[in-house]
């Protein structure tokens, strides 16, 4: 079931209806209503899958209540190493088998040798990656004694399966959700009403912006050297507003639906593309997994503690893993790689943790040194996502170096040339909106506050005339389901 | 304030808003229908006087009344039913066929004209093609080109389309301000003449044949489509009118896109008397076809007269 279907408006409004007027009396009764919504949410797509999903919770509660009872560290570390290895596994055979299996057989090849990879014929759990970092982050915290172990398996696994979050994040942790889910939770009006206006926002970025660029980002990657170098900076210019649309978008809905149901997730995006410098856009930039990497893999590698050589290794790990955790094929590891190198001149000259505070705080406009900043940070981020779309590194190469060549100064002339031109405008009608709402949680959290109801409202109309005049003529899946 | 009170309001407040936001977007899609260009268009698609003479048809359907046979299908029936040659051998006929017809459009056209013009036998053309069809073409064809009533809504409805939502809105308003009162469809257009009674003639003697063989593969049943088609010979049946299916000729190239063609003639037979003329009649396609779907006017006598042996 997709966010942006005619099934999830039915299904939402069912499961509110049910949540706040039938089981309301009860916390158990609506977190056993939650997780049957999650379960059903999720078997939508895919039933034989709510089996893995299933086993994996069963699999991390447990674990989480033995290592405590264990008699002794090492039992306690056994424990431990089972969850981590399974899980992992999971992940090892569903989403990266084949790319081991057929990366092997081309080194192979390069001594010689010829061996015929053998694939499996196997689909990817949509979420897999989602759900197997909040169990794995709940195993990890309790072992370092962060948390105690959930005793109740259903709170336990509505932090696992909650809808909102199953299959594309934000990816949140034990110590933030599951007390929440253990809370009795109280209708907030004020919270419901932000929490559709997040829906609101979350679903014109995904349709009127992320949705009308892919057509014409789709158009350029599949087929480079059809097109002009103008063409293809449009193309990457368009994949860059894509994939931020599509995936800050989920990450709206997935916010908004939650606060419908008394509950609050991490963030996940905060405007990335105003950021002055890389650091800044990685502490912007899908902070559910930036800081997930961080705390469970940087900060135990060593962290900033150590000489220059280690914050750089420990730097060029998390990139590198954070690259290949969005799929199974060397151009996200490259595109991990690009990013670690951008990153690294901040941290060798210890200016990683500046830029802090929101650009332009108290003013209406950027100075030119901001706006510059934030240009050329947007150039090496578009850079970056040219390997992160491609299909193969070559393929990266080819179009980078068909945008540096003569056609790089000719008129974009392709098929839609003029309705392309309406998809910038709408996209500075998005930066425009942003930028004003860059101090909030949501760029439309504020928006019209001061107006009248008429007035605010007139706005929101428009907003779902653009989602009407926009939207695909078939539901489009969100591109991060397959990561 | 208690739980139960602010949900009210809450869903109170919903409900205003929704009611608010419906008004502000209709006008602003009749703004944008009239004001903005074609190709920034793609959600509201107007087609008065579309390829298939859908408008001339629908108001001489208007005034048709007591006939033999009326004709339902995509444009393999209104290319493919000549009222002329049905005439000679004593048929009185309509042709209510509109371009890319599916069970959701017959449907409609069924429940609002069938009582009117009063056929003895309904035939009801059929074919894999319009049963996979999500229908919004034609759904598009006839809002734009159709009065508008309680069957308009019903079958935007279940097509569940944004493109057939936004053109009932923008259709219902160009009748609201009856825009196109003046508006008439010229008698023929680039090679297709309209002829009395809803057939469509192909005068233009170019052969355009698709030969490019495509990958085989099996029919994916739309459950709107079936659910449709199962309430129109329900329908018929209670109007106690006699109700043919055919499977008009198509190339044979075309006709070998689908695997499971005997499995498709035997759920047709179940619905009751059905012929399929890709198997009742050998047509060479270089000889009767004008296009990989349809006949020229001596594949249609051929097919017409088959037609006729088993009235």
């Amino acid at each position: 079931m997709l966010f942006n279907s005619l099934n999830f408006a039915i299904f939402l409004p069912v499961v509110f209806i049910v949540y706040w007027c039938v089981v309301n009396k009860s916390l158990k009764l609506q977190n056993i209503l939650l997780l049957v919504a999650s379960y059903f949410f999720y078997a939508c797509w895919d039933w034989r899958f709510l089996f893995l999903l299933i086993f994996s919770t069963l699999l991390d509660y447990f674990t989480g209540l033995k290592m405590p009872a264990a008699k002794n560290h090492r039992i306690k570390k056994v424990w431990f190493w089972i969850s981590i290895t399974v899980n992992l596994g999971f992940l090892a055979i569903f989403k990266y088998f084949n790319f081991f299996s057929s990366s092997f057989a081309e080194l192979i090849l390069n001594f010689g040798l010829y061996v015929n990879p053998w694939t499996l014929q196997i689909i990817l759990p949509v979420g897999i990656s989602f759900y197997t970092f909040h169990g794995l982050s709940y195993v990890i915290d309790v072992y370092n004694g962060r948390i105690k172990p959930e005793r109740n398996l259903i709170d336990y696994s509505v932090f696992v399966s909650f809808f909102p979050l199953l299959v594309a994040g934000p990816i949140e942790r034990a110590t933030h959700l599951l007390p929440q889910i253990q809370k009795k939770r109280i209708f907030n009006y004020r919270e419901s009403i932000d929490g559709l206006k997040q829906i609101l926002w979350g679903l014109f970025k995904k349709i009127v912006i992320a949705d009308q660029c892919a057509e014409y980002a789709n158009m350029m990657f599949n087929s480079p050297l059809d097109h002009a170098g103008s063409e293809l900076i449009l193309g990457a210019i368009f994949f860059s507003f894509q994939i931020y649309g599509d995936f800050s978008g989920y990450s709206d809905i997935a916010i908004g639906t939650a606060k419908l149901f008394g509950i609050e997730l991490i963030r996940n995006f905060a405007f990335p593309y105003f950021s002055r410098d890389i650091a800044e856009f990685w502490r912007r930039w899908h902070i559910s997994l930036s800081t997930w990497f961080r705390d469970y893999l940087y900060v135990p590698l060593g962290g900033n503690k150590g000489n220059m050589w280690m914050k750089i290794r420990n730097t060029l790990i998390v990139f590198l893993v954070s690259g290949f955790w969005h799929g199974a094929n060397w151009t996200f590891i490259v595109w991990g790689a690009i990013n670690a190198l951008y990153f690294l001149p901040l941290l060798i000259t210890g200016k990683q943790h500046q830029n802090q505070q929101i650009i332009a705080y108290n003013k209406v406009f950027p100075s030119i040194e901001e706006m510059f900043k934030v240009i050329r940070t947007f150039i090496l981020i578009m850079i970056s996502w040219i390997f992160f779309r491609s299909e193969t590194i070559n393929g990266s190469f080819i179009y980078l170096s068909r945008i540096f060549s003569e056609t790089l100064f000719t008129v974009p002339n392709f098929s839609g040339v003029r309705y392309s031109l309406m998809i910038l405008f709408l996209i500075s009608f998005l930066l425009i909106v942003e930028w004003n709402g860059r101090k909030e949680e949501y760029a439309i959290c504020r928006i019209g506050t001061l107006w009248i109801t008429p007035f605010r409202w007139c706005f929101y109309s428009l907003l779902v005339f653009l989602i009407g005049m926009f939207m695909p003529t078939s539901e489009t899946p969100f591109i991060y389901f397959q990561f | 304030m208690e739980t139960r009170a602010l949900i009210g309001k809450f869903l109170l407040r919903i409900c205003v808003f929704l009611v608010f936001s419906s008004t502000i977007y209709s006008i602003l899609i009749c703004v944008a229908g009239e004001i903005l260009p074609k190709y920034l268009k793609r959600n509201i698609l107007y087609t008065l006087g579309s390829v298939g003479f859908t408008h001339t048809r629908l108001e001489e359907a208007k005034i048709t009344e007591n006939i033999d046979i009326l004709f339902l299908g995509s444009s393999h029936a209104y290319r493919g039913f000549d009222n002329r040659i049905f005439q000679k051998h004593g048929y009185s006929s309509f042709n209510l066929g509109t371009s890319s017809q599916t069970p959701l459009q017959t449907h409609t056209l069924l429940k609002r004209y069938v009582k009117k013009i009063k056929p003895k036998i309904i035939i009801l053309e059929v074919s894999p093609m319009s049963f996979e069809a999500d229908g919004v073409e034609s759904s598009i064809d006839i809002l734009s080109n159709d009065l508008k009533d309680l069957n308009s809504i019903t079958m935007v409805l279940n097509q569940n389309h944004i493109k057939a939502y936004n053109t009932l809105i923008y259709s219902i308003y160009r009748d609201l301000i009856d825009i196109n009162k003046d508006f008439a469809e010229p008698p023929n257009k680039g090679g297709d003449f309209y002829i009395s009674g809803g057939f469509v003639e192909n005068k233009c003697n170019k052969v355009i044949l698709d030969t490019t063989q495509s990958i085989a593969k099996t029919i994916n049943y739309s459950k709107t489509q079936l659910k449709c088609f199962e309430a129109i010979i329900n329908e018929v049946r209670e109007l106690n009118m006699r109700l043919i299916l055919i499977q008009a000729p198509i190339t044979s190239l075309k006709y070998a896109t689908y695997l499971d063609n005997t499995s498709f003639d035997e759920k047709m037979m179940k619905y009751g008397e059905y012929f399929n003329f890709n198997t009742l009649m050998s047509l060479t396609d270089s000889i009767y076809f004008y296009d990989s779907h349809h006949l020229n006017q001596l594949g249609v006598d051929k097919f017409n007269t088959e037609v006729i042996i088993r009235l």
